[in-house]
């Protein structure tokens, strides 16, 4: 049972479904047919336990990642959005439920996965220049020097540093060294790229250019991205579609199809109509999770 | 503008939504960061931590402000603002230690026992020259009930106290000294950085011409040791102080006493209760290291004369009896430290305001 | 795009004038009329004095007491003791007892840090392990290092493997347990980054746990070197037949006075050199170090 709403001016058009999981009857986010998609999660659960007892953190998270989507994750504070991210790279093992990729469970990191960090500072080696991180994990994967060379000049041109690679990291400011980071992503040439609230430690105009940087790369490459954020302008400026997390024991709260267009320009876009109408509707939402709002309550209506 | 200034990376908290959280959600909040470290003995929010500068004691001090201890960046600064040092620093680190951890360590420990007892029982090792534990702790407790033993004790510790004592003053006074004069600090840097290195041991000749087997000897090597270390870290203290906070209190007065009192010493404190502990590890080393080689009364003479007259058994007492003392006074000097320390940051915050 | 130039060019990484409290309140600048080539000669004689003046005032001061009045049985003249110095150390004893000892210096610190090295690795990477040694290693941390060269003469001897066991056996804790907390103490970020782009194995440890446990790694050197002079010079003292620390008891028990003054002074310029030469490399290996921390100091 789907709950697509025929798209007239104003409505927003929510893509996910309820589907019967083993935590019950579950608001789920948009779902392919077995195989088809890259990355799946289905009845992710995180549950904590703690002196004082189990803590049931994250209740069901299931959703499919189709190929060469950019898809953002919003949700209130505590819902899980950094715990949902590491599952998924294989950082973290849920209590229950699976991560594939490309139908093959995530048991560890995968190769062809790639995590930039909400804390540049902290993932990059300060003891390596700008071009030796950008090229240490091809090194690592054994590739040769040539082909190194040629995606690590890619890469660093690509995020607009190809001025910089004698650099050690912490001579770049915090932009700087963000794009960096990507650029290291970018080089590894995953198929899905994870990124953890990257620009959230940065401040608003470098914010900007980075957000154009990430739909740029994201066209060249045709990546997949999860793009977690608690931004919400910026949810709706990047994905072309908007998970809504609620608050916690989390679920898919909803899963927003962003039917903007294609190119998309910071001035232009988040003063159209259609961006106003969807931020408003995902703001709306937000508010409601962090008041509490539970969508069981809502599907037993 | 933060556009062009360097930062690390803002840790830990994402994002708004703060003031809407129930007590729940912070709660599940910070379990998340703590399961997604990848090891869960690590303190989240750890970008460097701080190293404890003084594993043994190191007889010559780090040759700059703070080089031992990475410090952390500037994004995990402490409560006052300001990036805490290798000294203050550990004091407060508290390790999350567990029963599993506890019991592990008892078990590596008695593991140890174990294989000191059975080596030379076996005789893979010579038992005339290494006896095995239970002899060697039973004879330690026979220890216990000599006053011979008991005199040694305290012979050594007077000899330490003594000396931790002059060392410590004067290097404090010379510190706070040198430390406030700029054209001081010039002026003895040379000598300071060119004699610091020279092995305290290498006066035991001198010490023995001069003092013979008196106690005055031990303490030439104690208060020499000692007194470096002290020094260099009050040095580094003192260096540390805020100007901003000096010329404030300048600008309002404040004479150099109360300068004293009330800026350079509560910067310097942390330091100064670095330098302490340092030169108590190394004073202990000297004062025993005296008794062995020059043979005035303590610990180490006695060890010598067990080593000497074939009482190999009694000499293993004594050297287990060493390193008690030595974590004893580890252990005391680290109460010491946290004390002050705690005491002292509750008198910064009143500085503060 | 905005402009993101980089902060600094690469930061000036020679150490500015060493020493404690140079830093911060530097010294305010000579009047702004002199030249430019004035002011650098000015500058150089400003730097040889405070480099030179309390050490010669010292020398002076040494001077007038011994050379004054009637000769100090205790302490030699400076002219003597230069004269003594080059007499007793250049010749002979260089071969009989300056390199051999400097040579179980060498493989005193060799060896321990090898083993700290090693050791601190697997230690500080295995948690259980961990847990299981370090009440232990704690305990043999407390003992004073000159406390085992009894059972170490014991157990081995009194040969020249011997004094390099009494070496490793206090200079190694340093350099052990720092590796360990170097190793403990590696950013997290920076290990699920190194875990998600699939850097396992040596090549972790040697682009990752090695270079960011390197600060405090050479924070245990820098204590090691002197604990390895020391107890090199004990060793000797104690239980040796030549060396320098045999050599200058032997002064002292035959009241060669100023010999063993220039013993005495020979330990010192060995304990310079080595911090000397320590800190060049130190100052290579942790440039990026050095260079991080200004950063954020200045922050």
């Amino acid at each position: 049972m789907t709950s697509d709403q025929t798209s007239t001016a104003g409505t927003v058009i929510s893509q996910g479904g309820v589907a019967e999981t083993p935590d019950g009857l579950i608001t789920v986010g948009k779902t392919m047919p077995d195989g088809e998609a890259m990355l799946s999660v289905r009845n992710m659960k995180k549950v904590y336990h703690t002196d004082g007892g189990d803590i049931e953190a994250v209740r069901n998270l299931t959703f499919d990642l189709p190929q060469g989507q950019l898809a953002c994750l919003v949700g209130p504070s505590g819902s899980g959005k950094t715990t949902l991210l590491k599952c998924i790279a294989g950082l973290l093992a849920p209590s229950a439920g699976e991560v594939t990729l490309h139908g093959k469970k995530v048991t560890g990191p995968p190769k062809s996965m790639a995590v930039v960090f909400q804390e540049y500072g902290r993932s990059l080696f300060p003891w390596m220049r700008v071009r030796d991180n950008v090229e240490l994990p091809l090194k690592n994967a054994g590739m040769d020097k040539a082909k190194r060379d040629e995606l690590v000049d890619n890469a660093l041109e690509a995020v607009g540093l190809a001025h910089v690679p004698k650099s050690y990291p912490w001579q770049l400011s915090g932009g700087m060294q963000q794009r960096v980071a990507i650029a290291r992503a970018v080089a590894y040439q995953p198929q899905v790229l994870l990124m953890d609230e990257p620009f959230a430690a940065v401040d608003a105009q470098t914010r900007a250019d980075l957000e154009d940087l990430v739909r740029s790369v994201w066209k060249k490459l045709g990546v997949s991205i999860l793009f977690v954020t608690h931004d919400i302008d910026e949810s709706v400026y990047l994905g072309e579609r908007v998970i809504i997390l609620s608050s916690s024991p989390t679920v898919i709260q909803e899963d927003v199809l962003i039917d903007l267009p294609d190119e998309r320009d910071q001035l232009e876009t988040r003063s159209s109509q259609r961006f106003s109408e969807l931020r408003h509707h995902v703001y709306e939402q937000i508010q409601l999770a962090k008041k509490g709002f539970r969508p069981e309550d809502a599907l037993a209506k | 503008m933060t556009e062009s200034t360097p930062s690390t990376g803002a840790p830990g908290h994402h994002g708004p939504g703060g003031s809407g959280d129930t007590h729940r959600e912070s709660e599940i909040e910070r379990l998340h960061r703590l399961e997604s470290s990848s090891g869960s003995d690590r303190r989240r929010g750890d970008t460097r931590r701080h190293t404890d500068a003084a594993t043994v004691a190191g007889l010559d001090i780090p040759t700059r402000p703070d080089p031992a201890a990475p410090r952390t960046s500037v994004a995990q600064s402490g409560v006052t603002g300001r990036p805490t040092s290798s000294g203050p620093s550990r004091a407060t680190r508290k390790p999350r230690r567990n029963w599993g951890t506890k019991s592990l360590g008892l078990v590596g420990l008695l593991g140890f026992l174990v294989i000191w007892e059975v080596l030379p029982r076996t005789g893979i090792v010579n038992p005339t020259f290494l006896p095995p534990a239970s002899a060697a702790i039973a004879d330690l407790f026979r220890n216990f009930g000599l006053t011979a033993f008991w005199q040694a004790v305290g012979d050594t510790m007077w000899q330490w106290l003594l000396g931790m004592l002059i060392a410590c003053i004067s290097a404090t006074v010379l510190g706070f000294l040198i430390g406030s004069s700029t054209f001081l600090r010039r002026f003895t840097n040379s000598t300071i950085e060119f004699m610091r290195p020279v092995p305290s041991v290498a006066l035991i000749p001198l010490a023995v011409l001069l003092f013979g087997v008196e106690i005055e000897s031990a303490l030439l090597l104690i208060v020499y040791a000692s007194f470096w270390q002290v020094l260099i870290q009050v040095l580094y203290g003192v260096a540390d102080v805020d100007n901003v906070a000096m010329n404030t209190a300048r600008s309002y007065g404040l004479g150099p006493l109360a300068r004293l009192r009330y800026v350079i010493f509560p910067t310097a404190l942390p330091y100064l209760m670095t330098g302490v502990r340092l030169a108590s590890a190394v004073a202990l080393i000297l004062a025993i290291t005296a008794q062995l080689i020059i043979g005035n009364p303590g610990l180490g003479a006695e060890i010598a004369k067990a080593q000497s007259g074939g009482s190999y058994v009694a000499m293993y007492a004594l050297i287990l009896a060493t390193g008690l003392l030595g974590v004893l006074i580890n252990l005391v000097m680290r109460m010491i430290e946290r004390k002050v320390l705690s005491w002292h940051s509750s008198v910064r915050t009143e500085v503060a305001k | 795009m905005s402009a993101d130039a980089p902060l600094a060019t690469p930061v000036n990484l020679t150490e500015a004038a060493g020493g404690p409290g140079t830093s911060r309140s530097a010294p305010t600048s000579s009047p702004a009329k002199k030249s430019p080539g004035a002011k650098r000669a000015w500058g150089a004689v400003k730097g040889l004095f405070f480099i030179a003046a309390l050490p010669v005032i010292l020398v002076l001061i040494w001077y007038i007491s011994t050379a004054v009045g009637e000769k100090n049985f205790f302490v030699p003249t400076p002219a003597l003791l230069v004269e003594t110095f080059f007499e007793t150390w250049t010749g002979d004893r260089i071969t009989t007892d300056v390199i051999p000892s400097l040579t179980r210096l060498l493989f005193g610190i060799a060896g321990s840090i090898i083993i700290g090295i090693v050791g601190g690795l697997l230690i500080g990477s295995v948690r259980w392990l961990r847990a299981l040694t370090e009440p232990t290693l704690e305990f043999f941390r407390a003992i004073p290092p000159t406390v085992l060269i009894p059972v170490l003469m014991l157990l081995i001897g009194i040969g020249d493997d011997m004094k390099v066991a009494v070496i490793i056996s206090g200079a190694l804790w340093p350099i052990l347990l720092n590796t360990i907390e170097g190793v403990r103490s590696m950013d997290e970020v920076l290990a699920d980054t190194t875990h998600t782009y699939g850097i396992t194995g040596f090549n972790r440890v040697r682009y990752l746990i090695l270079p960011s446990a390197m600060p405090q790694i050479m924070a245990g050197i820098r204590q090691s070197l002197s604990i390895a002079l020391i107890l090199m010079v004990i060793s000797e003292m104690f239980a040796a037949s030549s060396g320098l620390g045999f050599t200058i008891v032997q002064f002292q028990r035959s009241f060669a006075i100023p010999e063993m003054w220039s013993g005495i002074v020979l330990l010192g310029i060995i304990g310079v050199i080595m911090s000397f030469i320590f800190q060049l490399i130190e100052r290579n290996v942790l440039r990026w170090y050095h260079g991080l921390r200004e950063i954020e100091n200045a922050a």
